[in-house]
Formats: C-alpha cells, sequence, structure tokens
C-alpha cells in the first residue's frame, strides 16, 4: 500500500474486508470517506489508520425503490453511523428487518461488517453489537 | 446594498408533466417563444444566454446542450452557457444571468431551464437523478434521492417529533395549490388519507411525498433598469442573491436535521437585499420530498428550527395563510423537471408578484423568496424578488 493514501485503495480495502480510514498527519483528525483535506485543520497531508469499528447509529432508511443495479436487493438498509473515531460514514445496516423500520433503535451501538452481493461485492455495513 | 439593476420583466413555462411526443429542443424553444415573441420581446434584443439543463447525457444521450436548444430556439449566435448544479441548475444560470447584468456587460438576457426525463424508465432516471449524489462514496451502496431525504426525515422526526402525517400534509397541501394550476404535472387535490398510502419508496418516505418525473421546461427574460420599461410596466427586481455549497456526502454533515447551504445562501440573499425573512410576503422553496419543504421552511428562517411542521399543520404555509409556501404547487405536484425547476421557481414568483397567478394568487405579494437546491443540498441558491414598485 502506498504511503499516501488514494480513494482506490480506500474502496479496494472495503472489498478486501479491510476498512481503514485517512488520518490527517498534521492535527490527527480521523476522516473517512476519504477526503483531500482535512475538515479540521485543511492540511492535505493523509495517511492510513485502522478504526475500532465501534460507532453509533445516527439515522437511516429503507431504499424500496432502487436503481437497477440494486433492485434485487430492496427493501434494504441505508445508514448514518458515527464512528467512535468521530467520523461518519454511509453504509448498509444489517441485523434489522427492512419491514420493520420502527424498531431500529438509533442512537444505539453497532460494529462494522460488510454486506456481499450477488455478484461478490462488498458494500461497508454495520450490524447490532 | 440591494441590486438595483436587474429585472425580470417576462416569464413562463410549458406545462411540466409526460410531455410524450416532445423534445428537450421543443419543449424548451417552447418556452423561449412565450417569455419572448408572445411577450412582445423581440428576440434580436437577447445579447445572451444562461441555460440550465443536469444531465441529458444520460436522460437524452445530448451533451452541449446551450448552443444546440438555442439554435433550435431561433436564438443563435449569441453567448449560450449551460449551468450544472444537479436540482438547483436553473437558479444557478439565474444568478450568472444577474451577476452579467450587474456588472454592466449586458443589457437583456435569457434564462432558461429544460429536461426531458420520461423518455427512459423510471429505473434509468432514478440513476440519473443518482448521479447528483457521490456515486464512490453513497450511491455505490445503494443510496437514492428519495434514500438521502429519507435519512433527513428520520433525523428530523427523531429531533423535533415531525411525523409521517406532516409529510403528508405537505403533499396534500401541494395538490390543492396544484388543483387550479393548469401548468401543473398533478391537478388533482388529495385525501390525507390517499398521501399517506403506504408504498413506500425510501421508509418513511412514501409515494406521495416524492416530486414525480418530469419533462418541461422555462424562461426568463432579465434586463437593466434603463431597458425594462422597454418592455413591461410592472417589473420584479432581484434585490439578492445569495449561492453556497456543501458536503456531497450527507454523511459529512454534522446536522442532517437541516442543510447548511440553504442558511447560508439565504442569509447572503437576506443581506444583499437589506431584508429579513419577516419581510417575506410568500416563499417558493425546493420541495423535490415535503420533508424537503419542511427543512427548507426552517433553513430560510420562516420558521424555527423544528417548527416547520407545525407551521404547515396550522395552515401558516397555504395559499392563505400567514406565510405562503409553494402557491402554485412546488415541485411535488407541478412535477420537477431538473433542469428546469428553478428557472419555473422564479416564474412562479414573477407571476405572484404582479399579480398574474389567477385562482392562485397570494394576497400579499410585494417580497418574495426563492430556494432552489441541488442534489444531497450541496448547492444552493437563493434570490430575493420585489415587485418594482412595491
Amino acid at each position: 500500500m502506498s504511503e499516501k493514501p488514494t480513494v482506490e485503495e480506500y474502496l479496494q480495502n472495503i472489498q478486501n474486508g479491510q476498512f481503514k480510514a485517512y488520518k490527517c498527519v498534521e492535527c490527527g483528525m480521523v476522516i473517512a470517506p476519504p477526503s483531500g483535506s482535512c475538515y479540521g485543520c485543511g492540511s492535505s497531508k493523509m495517511e492510513w489508520t485502522n478504526v475500532s469499528g465501534k460507532g453509533t447509529l445516527v439515522s437511516f432508511t429503507v431504499i424500496h425503490v432502487a436503481p437497477d443495479e440494486f433492485a434485487e436487493e430492496a427493501p434494504y438498509y441505508i445508514a448514518i453511523v458515527e464512528l467512535e473515531e468521530g467520523t461518519r460514514v454511509s453504509a448498509r445496516l444489517l441485523g434489522f428487518d427492512p419491514l420493520k423500520p420502527e424498531e431500529v433503535p438509533l442512537g444505539s451501538v453497532v460494529i462494522l461488517d460488510y454486506e456481499i452481493n450477488k455478484t461478490g461485492k462488498k458494500y461497508l455495513a454495520f450490524k447490532p453489537a | 446594498m440591494p441590486l438595483n439593476n436587474t429585472n425580470i420583466v417576462s416569464a413562463a413555462q410549458t406545462k411540466f408533466g409526460a410531455l410524450e411526443g416532445v423534445s428537450l429542443r421543443e419543449m424548451f424553444a417552447e418556452a423561449v417563444d412565450k417569455a419572448t415573441v408572445d411577450a412582445g420581446i423581440p428576440k434580436k434584443d437577447i445579447q445572451a444566454a444562461f441555460i440550465g439543463t443536469f444531465i441529458p447525457e444520460m436522460l437524452v444521450h445530448q451533451g452541449h446542450t446551450a448552443p444546440l436548444l438555442l439554435d433550435f430556439a431561433g436564438l443563435k449566435g449569441i453567448p449560450a452557457t449551460r449551468h450544472e448544479d444537479a436540482c438547483a441548475s436553473g437558479a444557478t444560470a439565474l444568478r450568472a444571468a444577474v451577476m452579467a447584468i450587474e456588472s454592466g456587460m449586458y443589457d437583456t438576457v435569457l434564462v432558461a431551464g429544460a429536461e426531458k426525463m420520461t423518455s427512459v424508465s423510471t429505473n434509468k432516471a432514478t440513476e440519473a437523478l443518482a448521479a447528483a449524489a457521490d456515486d464512490q462514496f453513497e450511491s455505490s451502496i445503494g443510496l437514492t434521492f428519495p434514500g438521502v431525504f429519507g435519512i433527513a426525515a428520520v433525523a428530523h422526526m427523531q429531533k423535533y417529533g415531525t411525523t409521517e402525517e406532516d409529510m403528508a400534509l405537505v403533499a396534500v397541501k401541494a395538490h390543492k395549490n396544484a388543483s387550479t394550476n393548469p401548468l401543473a404535472q398533478f391537478q388533482k387535490e388529495i385525501t390525507l388519507e390517499k398521501a399517506m398510502t403506504p408504498r413506500y419508496i425510501a421508509w418513511p418516505l412514501k409515494l406521495f411525498d416524492c416530486s414525480p418525473i418530469s419533462d418541461g421546461a422555462a424562461a426568463l427574460v432579465l434586463t437593466s433598469t434603463e431597458k425594462a420599461k422597454q418592455y413591461t410596466d410592472l417589473p420584479v427586481k432581484i434585490t439578492g442573491t445569495g449561492q453556497a455549497s456543501a458536503s456531497m456526502n450527507l454523511c459529512d454533515r454534522a446536522d442532517l436535521t437541516s442543510f447548511h447551504a440553504s442558511v447560508d445562501a439565504s442569509r447572503q440573499a437576506y443581506k444583499m437585499a437589506g431584508l429579513e425573512a419577516k419581510d417575506m410576503d410568500f416563499a417558493v422553496v425546493h420541495d423535490c420530498f415535503t420533508i424537503a419543504e419542511i427543512i427548507a421552511s426552517e433553513d430560510i428562517g420562516f420558521f424555527k428550527p423544528g417548527e416547520g411542521a407545525k407551521a404547515v399543520r396550522e395552515g401558516t404555509t397555504s395559499r392563505d395563510g400567514d406565510k405562503p409556501i409553494n402557491p402554485m404547487g412546488g415541485l411535488k405536484a407541478v412535477g420537477h423537471p431538473v433542469g428546469a425547476t428553478g428557472v419555473k421557481q422564479a416564474v412562479v414568483v414573477y407571476r405572484e408578484l404582479i399579480g398574474d397567478a389567477g385562482p392562485n394568487q397570494v394576497s400579499n405579494h410585494d417580497t418574495a423568496i426563492m430556494h432552489n437546491f441541488g442534489g444531497t443540498g450541496a448547492s444552493c441558491v437563493v434570490n430575493i424578488l420585489r415587485r418594482a414598485d412595491a
């Protein structure tokens, strides 16, 4: 893996089941998905960092009508998760019935996982802790 | 200082809806003709054109639309530039035209927007719309546009207690207003029960929470104060304008219950116009989804954060309320041909301000705000418009 993180590697890490975030070399802010400049200090020097994989469920939706690529997977959850390290990611949410979204507890702790679709593509995902 | 040199002297739109057999360039030319020759403005007076289209590459397999559309509309030769900021393309084009006139470079320009969306399948159109979100980080996991606003709705419901019924009431209001607007895609009132039909698109958003896929075009003629009298006795001035951007990714927003670009752009526009939300007689906001209208009504300062739903419930935003919002039916019921929308919003504000809105006329109509935002809320343009004699 190259020293300067790239978007391509970020996406490949997810496909490899090895999610990593960006970390600002200057101020230490953890950033995912990638940004070319730090939201904290503006520096463009980034390095890779591992994350604990623990996060909090901030919000979510259930996609019922999806583009062709995802149509067979619907209905499925998409959630916004705030990682323990402070950054927020969009991901699939596993472990809940998509037809009972009112039972999903906002603010609950979730942990990193992956969802694999029919073609073998992996999605970043979270499941109840 | 409020802007003083930009005047809308003519405004028109085609019917919005599934315009079968009408191509992008034909609907564009229809709107241009209505706004120029039909309004007594010779096409030779137009010095430049500012065009909003969103994604004709995917919808009708056509890029480089500005010269193409102008040529067909009989305006070949003048500077023609396309502006693209997703659903804010129309108002972005309008803002560029405002700057061109205020700079003194041109006296009279055309602003027009158009989109042809119904020639592809709904899934293909959904895919095209999804291109306005971040493809690598959000669309690629299956997040859709209704999904983006579903996430915002869940956050708003959690923080403020907004309900699915509150959102449905926005749809009921939109359809009621559009029922007397012959240019609207849907001209039928709906009951609350119908609006609540549990046909989910992206929970908690249901079919009637979503604006439709539409075809349509809209056009405006803008001119300097010196020239305005040639064309009309009752110009409408654009006295303030604002524009802001925000992160494309929803996950990068600290607050999912408000769109910061809307807050920033509206504050800029109010400041430039020297006015505040309380000075606005009505608003035309970007109600691509019902929750988007509720949030926009808070972001532009009509109501405090969390009180947008209450305003709908109490009828404050109805056409006969204290702060009417989308009095002709909004994107929700009039339709949302993406590139046309921001221009059409200005058409609506113009007609209301000059007292030409027929059965959809609001009673106080000196000053209004229009709010057009793009994609996940990553772009927003807000303008303050005021009747020149007000």
